[in-house]
């Protein structure tokens, strides 16, 4: 099995912000966010000296938890300083991107790290749906065009033009072309079963995120039936979680420092205004919405959201079984790990991925 | 739009075909069961449309002729020029768009531009399997909802299609063809249903590479029938580029809002 460091970038102080989304800017120093940006660098460049195979990034917006709206940028900067690591973009948010500028990012990438890209695509938290103005009902339509039109424009020689349901397109012709022929490693990040059929028949890659581990066999169970339908069998790179872990030296320690999170109460990961997030869910499903019925029902509160719960914590050895458990259960064959909880500064979070690659690592290679 | 039947002797061949509209000419070489369309009528709204009966094609008398292509092209060159004295847009649909490439490379001096909709000259896949007139009928679809829009030929005229076809070596890669590409100098659009199963997906770059003035457009999520998957889309394209040839890549919709 692989491992993977999910470089979520965020801004130092972030234990600072209101639990709202978007998060004011005018909580964002310019000087403390430009020390954030080059301390998650220089914890990238640890995952790559300590034994992690790939980096990730992906696209979030309005907040400085994720901080990496334009997740292209920030991975070029990584790729410059990590020298061997693979650099997977899991990944834009499609629904969200102009199909041809993402296909560009991508054809740039893989010929600035020489090859060494591994592209994601994603449709994005339905907060997101509302960072460009895009319509909620449509983000599927959207994210399946999207993909066809990407892998389109990675793969013809030949400049062409786009007719579709979305994206009208009179001349598409993609520079650089790629380095990794015929394509990167693509991972489409779901949990849809068209989109997860999507990935089968296209023989792509599967990413799942943060789910227990029986949703995500559930997930991966079908991709690998809808896989053997479309006349193949997924390598162990093709199946990608993302999960978020706590290792300490010990489980005792682990244990204590969750507790004292437990504590502390960390507020939604990703509020929104209960109207806005009903309004959203009715959108992308197609039911009516009524606003006034919202304002009136609402005893839980204006505020809506979960807590980032914690997939993996405990000592080395204990994560290394929970993370065995997706290896052997799901098909997982590359573990892709948020280490820069919330309550995590820098410094901890060095320690961690030092922990990790030394203590961890080597046992999830045997996986 | 009303198009009118009306029949046209030139050159020994009598031909049946339809016309509709006033202005610059276009004409039409379709597949049988693809002329009523939404197409069809948008053309007629801004040019004089001739749309042809390509021998042995429908339900006109079987075709026990013409050997080749470029024979069928022949006739399509002398009938047209029967129709109309001035300089035409030729519009051709799948086995259509095969005779309409001929038909522009036998005669320049008469087409002025050419749209190829879902050709099959180049790398086809599949195309004759069908052993029905339903199967083949239902795989010139990406949605099989898509299929009732056009009617089904009858076994009859599906077996003698499919005669001429294989006699035409339709379906076999015209490597002849290619060869000519580079003769088309008019201004040309090869359309493809992004999901067509009877071309394969390498064709289009072959129109691109060979003829000098040419433009590619691929229908998202469309079959080999693409009027019947994406018709405004298709409509969109060749509207378009019969109005702007190489220039409809040049973006009029204004992105304005809200002045």
């Amino acid at each position: 099995m692989k491992a993977s460091m999910f470089a979520a970038m965020g801004y130092s102080k972030r234990t600072t912000f209101p639990a709202t989304w978007p998060v004011s800017p005018v909580h964002a120093d310019p000087m403390t966010s430009v020390q954030s940006y080059r301390e998650g660098m220089d914890e990238c460049e640890l995952a790559e000296e300590v034994g992690f195979d790939w980096v990730s990034f992906s696209e979030h917006h309005y907040s400085g938890r994720i901080p990496t709206g334009t997740p292209a940028v920030m991975a070029s900067a990584v790729a410059e300083r990590c020298k061997r690591i693979k650099i997977a973009l899991l990944g834009h948010l499609l629904p969200l991107n102009n199909p041809v500028r993402v296909a560009e990012e991508l054809a740039l990438l893989d010929n600035l790290t020489d090859g060494r890209l591994v592209a994601g695509f994603l449709r994005g938290t339905p907060n997101e749906d509302q960072v460009y103005t895009m319509n909620p009902a449509e983000g599927r339509g959207r994210l399946h065009e999207g993909m066809d039109l990407i892998l389109k424009a990675l793969t013809e020689p030949e400049p062409f033009s786009w007719e579709g349901r979305y994206y009208q397109f009179r001349t598409v012709a993609v520079w650089p072309r790629l380095v990794q022929q015929p394509l990167p490693q693509v991972v489409v990040g779901t949990r849809s079963d068209d989109t997860i059929r999507y990935a089968a028949e296209h023989r792509l890659g599967l990413g799942v995120s943060f789910l227990p581990v029986e949703q995500t066999a559930a997930i991966t169970d079908k991709y690998h039936a809808w896989c053997e339908e479309a006349g193949w069998t997924p390598g162990p790179d093709d199946i990608v979680y993302r999960a978020s872990i706590y290792v300490a030296e010990t489980d005792e320690l682990a244990n204590k420092w969750f507790e004292g999170l437990m504590k502390s109460r960390p507020g939604p990961n990703i509020p929104l205004r209960r109207t806005v997030s009903e309004a959203i869910e009715s959108a992308r499903t197609g039911n009516a919405f009524d606003l006034r019925g919202v304002v009136a029902g609402s005893p839980e509160g204006d505020v809506v959201g979960n807590s980032l719960g914690i997939n993996f914590i405990g000592g080395p050895d204990t994560v290394a079984s929970q993370i065995k458990e997706f290896h052997d259960r799901c098909g997982v064959g590359v573990m892709d790990l948020l280490i820069q909880q919330n309550q995590v500064d820098h410094k901890a979070v060095m320690k961690e991925i030092e922990l990790f690659g030394k203590e961890v690592i080597p046992q999830i290679r045997e996986f | 739009m009303k198009f009118q039947e009306k029949q046209v002797e030139a050159g020994g061949f009598n031909v049946r075909y339809w016309e509709a509209g006033q202005g610059r000419p276009v004409v039409m070489l379709d597949r049988a069961g693809w002329r009523e369309t939404a197409l069809h009528d948008a053309l007629a709204e801004k040019y004089q449309v001739f749309a042809l009966e390509l021998s042995g094609t429908g339900d006109s008398p079987a075709n026990t002729t013409s050997e080749s292509m470029t024979d069928l092209a022949a006739m399509a060159t002398i009938i047209s020029a029967a129709l109309t004295s001035e300089r035409y847009t030729l519009i051709g649909s799948s086995f259509g768009a095969n005779v309409a490439l001929w038909q522009a490379v036998q005669s320049p001096e008469q087409v002025e531009a050419l749209i190829l909709i879902s050709p099959t000259s180049i790398h086809p896949q599949d195309v004759l399997t069908a052993t029905t007139a339903s199967d083949a009928h239902l795989a010139m679809f990406a949605h099989v909802e898509n299929s009732g829009k056009y009617p089904i030929i009858s076994p009859e005229t599906f077996a003698e299609e499919t005669e001429l076809l294989r006699r035409l070596k339709f379906g076999v890669h015209d490597s002849e063809a290619e060869a000519r590409l580079g003769d088309i100098h008019c201004p040309t659009l090869a359309v493809f249903g992004q999901a067509d199963r009877l071309v394969s997906s390498q064709a289009p770059r072959v129109y691109r590479e060979k003829i000098p003035n040419c433009n590619i457009a691929l229908v998202y999520d469309a079959g080999h029938c693409i009027i019947g998957d994406r018709p405004e889309a298709l409509l969109n394209t060749v509207m378009d580029y019969a109005e702007h040839w190489e220039t409809f890549i040049v973006g009029h919709q204004s992105g304005l809002i809200n002045p």
